[in-house]
């Protein structure tokens, strides 16, 4: 077991991967197979990940196949009605169990040998019983699919090798208060709007995990286009001055980030709207993927705080440590109505040099049907494989991994050291660190951080 | 919302009727149409290529899921890569053409789109027809020195007009789960 061995190693590595004095990350740690590993054993197979949706295995025996760092699991719902995630290695000679990337079945057989599981992941048996082909040496108990710890949020399956490790709740820290306010508000909850578009993008997967954690400041030249065709608002020359969506407050905790924004700071139909106290203004702009019909829900389920946060500038953007994406913001519909698009991306690596970029679409289960289908246009419009927006961050992150190839280019260092500080307004919630202004570097700095803190624990 | 597949609703098996003969003339000015949209579409005349979509235009591009061999035909997801009408579609091409920070094409691929095994369908419809494609693709960026590559079945609906054909449904059943190039920033 090659696991957790290599403390010295790594706080050495990231003695001179990190900088922590001068906010800065060596761009070599973009291209480094050796730490590379060694991230595979510390984050991917420590951290909580988001693997799906429990809207996809709505029966009993539904099963996806989904990657969890570079291991396979299949999500599956048990007999028990609840959900299961197993390791899609068949303890008997490491074949794949399951061969599909979505299905249903009450029995996983491996087309190898036959060994069979139940959707729980336990040993059913071997062919042949009499002639117990899986041994008398193990028991059937330890027979079964390698299982990981899973919790359900929101309907999100979140799953971890870490058995022993913090809770979930204890994972998200202050952040769970304002993760509620996407996840949690509403009494049906979220669901799926199909199976997840997936990609491979030639990066590693850091460049996008920390550009996710609040990373603002790129939308002005990056997604310049967008502001120049006029989804969002301002000047096109605004690039300098009165930029759009720059302004609001952004959260961090344990590594985890939102963006707060108000609806009339960012897109041009909710322009010109004038001085709106906090409860009209959540009438007016109620937050992304809630309908009017909805508002009352989210009203009853969210505390008098929660509301408060979602009138002034609600949560629209960000991450969860170590590689989810949150895009839960307002956009045009087809109907010519300000809608939005409720979006989850998972960033899965593939070696150093590449990453799975998963994208999950949602809406609320309430919102009416043909609503559904016009938030899915514009959450395809605007992210994932042909968003208008985030084609041209697929663009980018490759190039970032390029550089560190070169022997010169990876003595180069990211640069971090755009710091506003904690200032959390009067009357925003006491809860995770609270930046208000133009937002800068502090939220993604604390991912580094997080990255830091899990990379060099003691196992 | 259904999570699953909806194949038929990408194919439209049920509105074909008459196969259109090899070599007809019909058959000919649809493969011609067909050649001269990639020809536009390679040579970056996003404009021209946009006046040949009609404005009722339904532009998909499902999401593939492996599933076992019982289910080949049940493969494509509700979610796509595409999931665009007429004015998406027009908001994409401004995006392209006038603007100078389009740059996910900026500098741009190099795309060659290679049509072939063209099957034409008459319908119930006058002057439409249903029309099955094969595309390959290949698109080169910066100094790649290897190809980003797609294969394809279109499915398209094609109605004649005045102006010559307009597009008016595309549904591109994709060849790969997990794709290859990092974005669709270009047309297909």
């Amino acid at each position: 077991m090659r696991l957790n061995s290599r403390n010295d190693y790594v706080k050495e590595a990231m003695s001179q991967f990190i900088d922590l004095e001068n906010r800065e990350v060596s761009v070599a740690a973009l291209h480094d197979q050796e730490l590379y590993e060694l991230e595979l054993e510390r984050i991917f197979a420590k951290a909580w990940l988001m693997i799906g949706h429990e809207t996809e295995i709505p029966n009993v025996g539904d099963y996806v196949v989904r990657l969890m760092g570079e291991d396979q699991v299949i999500v599956a719902r048990a007999a028990d009605g609840q959900v299961h995630v197993s390791l899609n290695v068949c303890p008997h000679r490491a074949m794949h169990v399951c061969l599909s990337d979505s299905g249903n079945a009450r029995v996983q057989k491996c087309i190898y040998h036959g060994w069979a599981f139940r959707p729980d992941g336990s040993f059913i048996g071997a062919p042949i019983e009499r002639e117990q082909m899986h041994g008398n040496i193990r028991t059937k108990e330890q027979l079964g699919l390698k299982k990981a710890r899973v919790q359900l949020y929101g309907g999100l399956v979140f799953a971890t090798w870490n058995h022993d490790g913090p809770s979930l709740d204890e994972w998200f820290g202050d952040m769970k208060f304002y993760y509620d306010m996407l996840f949690c508000r509403t009494d049906k909850g979220l669901e799926v709007l199909g199976p997840p578009q997936r990609l491979t993008i030639d990066a590693n997967w850091k460049t996008a995990g920390e550009q996710s954690a609040c990373d603002g400041f790129h939308t002005l030249t990056l997604h310049g286009s967008v502001i120049d065709i006029g989804a969002m608002g301002g000047e096109t020359d605004t690039e300098h001055e009165s930029a759009p969506a720059m302004y609001g407050i952004n959260l961090s905790g344990n590594g985890h980030s939102l963006r707060c924004i108000a609806a009339d700071t960012s897109w041009a139909l909710a322009h010109g709207k004038g001085e709106l106290t906090p409860e009209e203004r959540l009438e007016a702009f109620p937050p992304p993927g809630i309908t009017p019909e909805l508002l009352p829900e989210v009203k009853r389920n969210m505390s008098a705080e929660q509301l408060h946060v979602l009138a002034k500038a609600p949560p629209v953007v960000g991450g969860m440590f170590p590689n989810m994406n949150i895009l839960f913001i307002y956009s045009p519909l087809r109907d010519g109505t300000l809608g939005s698009a409720l979006v989850l991306h998972s960033i899965m690596p593939k070696g150093p040099n590449h990453f799975e970029w998963t994208t999950y679409y949602f809406a609320e289960k309430g919102t009416p049907e043909h609503v559904k289908v016009m938030m899915r246009a514009a959450a395809t419009l605007g992210t994932g494989t042909s968003g208008i927006i985030e084609q041209d961050d697929s663009d980018t992150w490759p190039h970032m991994t390029e550089s560190a190839k070169g022997v010169i280019g990876r003595t180069e260092t990211m640069k971090y050291q755009a710091i506003l500080g904690e200032n959390r307004p009067a009357d925003w919630p006491d809860k995770a660190k609270v930046y208000e202004g133009f937002g800068k570097d502090d939220a993604q700095w604390e991912w580094w951080l997080a990255y830091h803190k899990l990379m060099t624990a003691e196992a | 919302m259904s999570v699953t597949v909806a194949t038929v609703t990408y194919t439209r098996e049920d509105q074909r009727r008459g196969e259109v003969p090899y070599g007809s003339p019909v058959y000919n000015s649809i493969m011609g149409f067909l050649i001269r949209e990639a020809r536009l579409l390679d040579h970056r005349d996003i404009k021209a290529w946009g006046e040949l979509l009609a404005e009722d235009l339904e532009y998909k591009a499902p999401v593939r899921i492996t599933r076992r061999v019982q289910k080949f035909s049940e493969e494509f997801g509700t979610m796509g890569h595409f999931d665009d009408d007429y004015n998406s579609m027009m908001l994409r091409i401004t995006r392209l053409i006038t603007t100078t920070n389009a740059w996910s094409e900026d500098p741009a691929s190099r795309v060659r789109r290679f049509i072939s095994n063209v099957t034409v369908w008459e319908t119930d419809v006058p002057d439409e027809y249903e029309v099955s494609s094969y595309l390959f693709l290949t698109r080169n960026r910066a100094e790649a020195k290897d190809y980003k590559q797609l294969s394809a079945e279109r499915n398209d609906r094609l109605r004649m007009t005045k102006d010559g054909f307009k597009i008016a449904r595309r549904s591109i059943m994709l060849d790969q789960v997990v794709l290859g190039m990092p974005n669709f920033a270009i047309f297909l």
